[in-house]
């Protein structure tokens, strides 16, 4: 049994709406304004009702049985201004897990099947400001797709599998965040405008998908998704009665929400910045500016609006007119004019622009919005502004959908629901006067941010006029490293890899077939201020001996390994290698880059996603299997070399971990094999010393004296 | 058919391309409403009566478009479209007579210009290059200075003179970095600062003053121009949602009116199809249509593969070339091209009118005649040259600064073909929505794709044209991993065929998404004026549903057959090009 609290019916109430005659000049009338224009019919407010139901849902319904379909959007209040700054993306996802994922009964493969087949249309997401569903159905489908829809947002499962689909999809967005002009001068402005860290602005990174879980969606979904937060509006062929008794029943049982809606973000006011993002293979420059602007229940709203409509809110506005008519300098010019009915909207100008007249554009732009504040409006360009405004009045009741829309947002935000009617109004009685006043009021082109994106050099100047340039970097940061558990493929593929990059380097059987090896390189550090030089004169006898002497400023020192036993002598007088220093000696010999190509068939190589070390795309395999040691080795994806290494450490300084990595930057060859000639080694991204390998012997006789103690 | 115009195909519109293949349902009873009349010239209208609210919704659909375009006028389509705003006789200009000759003067301009820049330019190069090889001549230590003398001599309306083993450079002259410089030169320099003199500099000066001649007779001509008027006047009578649109097959006209305001719009419509002044034709084409074009193609990593890919795929037809055109025909269509262009396309034979909202029928007859019977009778051109069957296999690896995508396009016959719904059904289950098999193999399972779709008619359907399956990989996939895998899905359909569940899903998709898409009054009036158009009777948009029904499981396999052939297609890649 339902038990309305609230019912509120409407009837065919009638809506006036203005028709405006004409007032065009007096004399010599053109001809278009000869044409005889009837009174417009009356506009019949459909009829549709509110019900409140007892879990706090509310609902708008109009019935509507001209075709046979029930159509269904919801809106939520969850959004990803409600997520954690560390997990920026986390909103988008659960909103998109939700229907992908499916629910705790029916699983989201299944549930497409379902959907599709019935030529039904479900889907939920979650914006920045609110989360929505969305259902369509024909008629006959209707409790079916309730069902579903209730389910989906009462009981989504979030299983695993589409969590890491969504988390690719939105690696892909990141990845590709770059390609489109249009795409990065968006993102670019809000950034500018109201702070990288605000929350209408910021957006997601590897980093920031990465560290979302299923245990955050659950929240997420938990905190936000309850009747009482959710307005639903259905239009469509069924009866209202018991429309509004499929709903109660699909619904049954979801609880209210417990936890307190935060207060909405705070708008910052800052000062102008310009703003340049230099992008060498573009020929044409996009620019925004813009700043904060008003809420719809401003004095100055509908000043605003009208003053728009002349600016740039339209076809034939004074932007349009000038920057792209007249002065022929762009195709897509125009102004919005700042207001918003949750949070103060943004007042901005936009123009895409060859790059030769980038700042002519921008200074065109600029002075238009200077003159609106500087100067009253014409007559008649006031008079055609509330025509158009009033005239396309009409088109605000032309769908149910739009007027119930409507509704729920004045609901939401506190808004009377006379409010078209109030601004209406003041659109008739607005003058040139209150124009000017709510211009200067609202728009001040002299503290709008610039936001441009191009060819930089090739713009007929650097923007310097506009105030201090700041260049933005827009290189995305690479991904952490992922060590996914290793999959036979990856494994196979990580040691055909590896196997490449042996054979390359002079082949796997020359490698173990090595007797011995004779090396020396040399180091340039500079280590607390001190440019100093070590020397490193490496013998080895494979497979079991090795002889480092390196040799620096302050003496020798010797590192030796013969076979089960190990020592190390310097300026202190010699010492055994026993436990695990004896170890690692033994390993290091195995897992040096010509160790790994001779221990292949021993070692775990695990191929992980490829990704780009200093720009450069790179094929990262992961090596274990030896001693508790792992390292990464970067083998370039164009031709299999190693790029760099990478591998726990020491702090040759503090003895503290670090991570360690070397870079080859230059190759040679002795005989047949490749080696590297010149490296440079980094802690934690440090520099630390360049090295260049000065002599290499292959099997050459070693004195047997070196291994002896 | 896909009803969707566009200008030329972004990712956005690929993303919201549905299969809008109709189906009759008899108890809408929708079809009886519909009335029709042509008017003597050939002008077709369709009415469909709805008075739940006093708006209206048009949609006027001329039967041309890029695929009409030869040779040297690419683009031009588009540009005439542009053109449609720029007003009439009656609206946008203030003195017909003075505007008329003020125009008539810059075309001469014009002509004069465009004859500079392609005969001069090209001398002043090759001039230019003689003097760059002499300079290198030059001994090198004296090759920095003698640079400097050259920009010197290069500057904006440099005056140079030779005197004495001196050479006197007055350069920058009226701008704020003017100034005078004053080389000591050898005899060998002063000879190449001659060469300059006799070769370069007069070619120079003959081509800017052409430029300058043309930027005032632009000038003259704009004094007669009220700007915008005609869009003005749509938008004080609360016109709503106004636009255009140029396609491969079609140019669209739309917006929403007011219902009291139907004789205002017969006016306003009939008079720009009928009267229209090409007036700021210059600035318009060099300005907004260029900017137009950076923007959706050079600019943008889907619109440049795009181009190449329509370049590639069809080498004969009107499909070769993009509908925003090459750029240096652009430069170069002037405004007689597009008043021949106008003449020969827009008139009645070519001209469809749907009209749906709270107007009726006689009044709609009564003001199309007053309004539209000026436009001049016509037959709709022929277009004789269709495309070849293609032979070999095209493939096209765009190395782009733009992350990874993939295409790949089959030759499919034109939407007149009896195979054209299969085309329909393969493409829908090959790649529409989350269970087609696309999104399931290459998303759902393999996880190598972030989208994957297909469909039947890229880029028109008026000829033949093509099925494309279009994907996008995720971040470390490239495009031949996905080429991979859909080859694998559609040498499954060939193999296979498709299921009888797919079949009938196919179907009960097309019923609802038909319903969906006649509820709103611009809908309905682009699908009307549509079907009209591309197939000779809007009564097809009703009657789809017989031949989708009709479809057969072996439909599907025959068809798959002669189409997924490996010569057939043509792939496009876009390999990411490495930072260095």
């Amino acid at each position: 049994m339902i038990r309305m609290n609230r019912v509120l019916v409407l009837g065919l109430l009638v809506v006036l709406v203005a028709s405006v005659a004409l007032t065009g000049p007096a004399v010599a009338k053109k001809k278009w304004e000869k044409i005889e224009i009837p009174e417009l019919n009356e506009v019949k407010m459909p009829a549709f009702e509110r019900v409140e139901l007892d879990n706090g849902m509310i609902v708008y319904l109009a019935e509507d049985h001209k075709f046979p379909l029930v159509e269904l959007s919801a809106t939520i209040d969850a959004g990803s201004i409600y997520e954690p700054a560390d997990k920026v993306g986390l909103a988008s996802m659960t909103g998109e897990v939700m229907r992908s994922g499916g629910t705790v009964t029916t699983d989201g493969d299944a549930l497409d099947e379902m959907i599709e087949a019935r030529g039904m249309r479900v889907e939920t997401w979650i914006g920045n400001t609110d989360g929505g569903a969305y259902l369509s159905v024909m008629k006959e489908d209707t409790a079916l797709g309730m069902e579903l829809l209730a389910d989906i947002l009462m009981n989504p499962a979030f299983p695993e599998d589409k969590i890491k689909l969504a988390k690719e999809s939105q690696k892909a967005g990141i990845s590709r965040r770059n390609d489109d002009p249009m795409t990065i001068a968006r993102r670019e402005a809000m950034k500018a405008v109201f702070g990288a860290d605000h929350e209408l602005a910021r957006h997601t990174e590897y980093a920031t998908i990465a560290s979302v879980t299923r245990d955050d969606m659950l929240a997420f979904h938990a905190d936000w998704f309850h009747p009482d937060r959710m307005y639903l509006v259905v239009i469509g062929d069924f009866d209202s009665k018991e429309m509004v008794n499929l709903i109660e029943s699909s619904f049954a049982g979801w609880e209210k929400a417990t936890k307190v809606l935060p207060a909405d973000p705070e708008i910052p006011e800052f000062p102008r910045t310009v703003n340049v993002v230099n992008k060498e293979d573009l020929t044409q420059t996009t620019v925004i500016m813009g700043h904060n602007g008003i809420r719809a229940d401003s004095p100055h709203y509908a000043g605003v609006l009208v003053g728009n409509r002349i600016l740039g809110g339209g076809f034939a506005t004074r932007l349009f007119n000038e920057v792209r008519s007249r002065q022929g300098l762009a195709y897509s010019v125009g102004s919005r004019s700042g207001t918003g009915f949750r949070f103060p909207g943004l007042f901005m100008a936009f123009t895409m622009t060859k790059s030769e007249s980038s700042q002519k554009a921008t200074q065109a732009i600029l002075t238009e919005i200077q003159r609106m504040r500087t100067e009253e409006v014409t007559d008649e360009e006031l008079e055609r502004a509330k025509d158009g405004i009033l005239n396309s009045e009409v088109f605000s009741y032309d769908t149910k959908r739009e007027i119930l829309n409507r509704m729920v947002m004045f609901e939401r935000y506190g808004y009377a629901p006379d409010f078209l009617k109030k601004y209406q109004e003041s659109v008739k009685s607005m003058t040139k006067a209150k124009v000017l006043e709510a211009a200067k009021a609202v728009w001040h082109p002299d503290r709008m941010t610039i936001l441009a994106v191009g060819a930089y050099n090739d713009w007929d100047s650097d923007f310097s006029s506009f105030g201090p340039v700041t260049m933005v970097d827009i290189e995305i940061p690479e991904p952490a490293l992922e060590i996914p558990d290793a999959t036979p493929e990856s494994l196979a593929h990580g040691k055909e890899l590896m196997t490449l990059c042996a054979e390359d380097c002079g082949g796997v059987k020359k490698f173990k077939a090595l007797k011995s090896l004779f090396m020396v390189n040399s180091m340039d550090a500079t280590i607390q201020g001190m440019d100093l030089t070590f020397t490193t004169e490496k013998s080895i006898r494979y497979p079991g001996y090795s002889h480092y002497l390196l040799k620096t400023p302050f003496g020798n020192q010797t590192t030796v390994l013969a076979g089960e036993k190990g020592w190390a002598s310097g300026t202190q007088g010699v010492q055994d290698l026993e436990g695990e220093q004896l170890q690692a000696a033994k390993d290091e010999l195995k897992t040096d880059t010509i160790g790994i190509y001779r221990n292949l068939d021993k070692l775990k190589c695990q191929a992980l996603v490829p990704t780009k070390v200093d720009g450069v795309p790179c094929n990262p395999v992961h090596i274990s299997g030896i001693g508790d040691d792992y390292r990464i080795v970067f083998l370039r994806a164009d031709n299999n070399r190693v790029f760099m290494v990478q591998q726990p450490g020491m702090s040759p300084m503090s003895g503290a971990p670090v991570t360690q990595k070397m870079y080859i930057d230059e190759y040679m060859e002795i005989e047949w094999l490749t080696t590297a000639k010149k490296l440079r080694l980094l802690y934690d991204d440090e520099l630390f010393g360049s090295i260049t390998v000065t002599e290499v012997k292959i099997n050459p006789q070693l004195d047997g004296s070196l291994f002896v103690k | 058919m896909p009803r969707i115009m566009t200008l030329t195909p972004t990712l956005a519109w690929l993303l919201v391309l549905l299969p809008a293949i109709c189906l009759g349902q008899t108890y809408l009873d929708l079809e009886n409403q519909i009335q029709e009349f042509t008017l003597d010239n050939g002008v077709h209208f369709i009415v469909l009566e709805n008075h739940d609210v006093p708006v209206f919704s048009f949609q006027t659909l001329i039967d041309v478009g890029s695929a009409n375009e030869t040779r040297g006028i690419t683009g031009i389509s588009h540009i005439l479209e542009h053109m449609a705003f720029k007003g009439t006789n009656d609206i946008g200009g203030n003195n017909k007579n003075m505007e008329r000759k003020a125009m008539a003067a810059e075309d001469e301009a014009f002509e004069a210009f465009k004859h500079a820049r392609l005969v001069l330019v090209p001398k002043i190069e090759v001039a230019q290059v003689k003097l760059d090889r002499k300079t290198r001549g030059l001994p090198a230590e004296r090759q920095e200075f003698f640079q400097k003398v050259s920009s010197a001599m290069h500057g904006t309306g440099a005056e140079i003179a030779v005197k004495d083993g001196q050479v006197i450079i007055a350069h920058d002259l009226g701008t704020e970095e003017e100034k005078i410089d004053n080389f000591d030169l050898n005899a060998d320099e002063i000879e190449l600062v001659n060469f300059f003199m006799s070769e370069i500099k007069p070619l120079e000066e003959e081509f800017a003053a052409r430029e300058q001649d043309f930027e005032d007779a632009k000038d003259a001509a704009r004094e007669f121009v009220v700007t915008n008027e005609f869009g003005q006047v749509v938008e004080e009578n609360g016109g709503n949602g106004m636009n255009a649109g140029t396609g491969t097959d079609l140019t669209m006209y739309h917006y929403n009116f007011p219902s009291n305001r139907l004789e205002l719009w017969a006016y306003l419509e009939g008079n720009r199809m009928s009267d229209p002044v090409l007036r700021e034709f210059y600035t318009e084409k060099d300005g907004p249509v260029t900017e137009e074009r950076r923007s959706r193609t050079d600019n943008n990593p889907m619109g440049r593969l795009l181009e190449i890919f329509q370049n590639q795929m069809f080498m004969a037809n009107g499909y070769h070339h993009s509908t925003i055109g090459y750029m240096s025909d652009i430069q170069n269509i002037s405004r007689a091209d597009c008043q021949a262009y106008f003449k020969k396309h827009y008139h009645g034979g070519n001209m469809v009118v749907a009209l749906v909202g709270d107007i009726y029928l006689e009044d709609v007859k009564k003001y199309a005649k007053k309004y539209f019977s000026d436009i001049p009778a016509g037959q709709p051109s022929m277009i004789e040259t269709f495309e070849p069957k293609q032979l070999v296999e095209k493939r096209l690896i765009m190395t782009d600064p733009a992350q990874p995508l993939f295409a790949v396009g089959y030759h499919i016959e034109n939407g007149m073909h009896p195979d054209w719904p299969v085309y329909e059904v393969i493409a829908d289950v090959l790649g529409q929505g989350r269970t087609s098999r696309l999104n399931k193999s290459l998303v759902k399972e393999q996880n190598i794709a972030v989208f994957a779709q297909s469909f039947a008619g890229y880029p028109g359907d008026k000829y033949q044209t093509s099925l494309l399956a279009f994907a996008i990989p995720v971040k470390g996939k490239t495009g031949y991993d996905l080429e991979k895998a859909i080859y694998e899905e559609i040498d499954r359909i060939v193999e296979e065929g498709i299921t009888t569940d797919e079949l009938s899903a196919v179907k009960q998709r097309t019923r609802a998404n038909f319903i969906r898409g006649l509820r709103s009054n611009s809908g309905m009036a682009g699908q009307l004026a549509g079907f009209q158009t591309s197939t000779g009777n809007w009564r097809n948009l009703f009657h789809q549903v017989e031949e989708i029904d009709s479809v057969t499981l072996d439909d599907v396999k025959r068809v798959a057959a002669e189409i997924f052939v490996k010569s057939n297609r043509t792939v496009a890649i876009i390999e990411t090009e490495e930072d260095s």
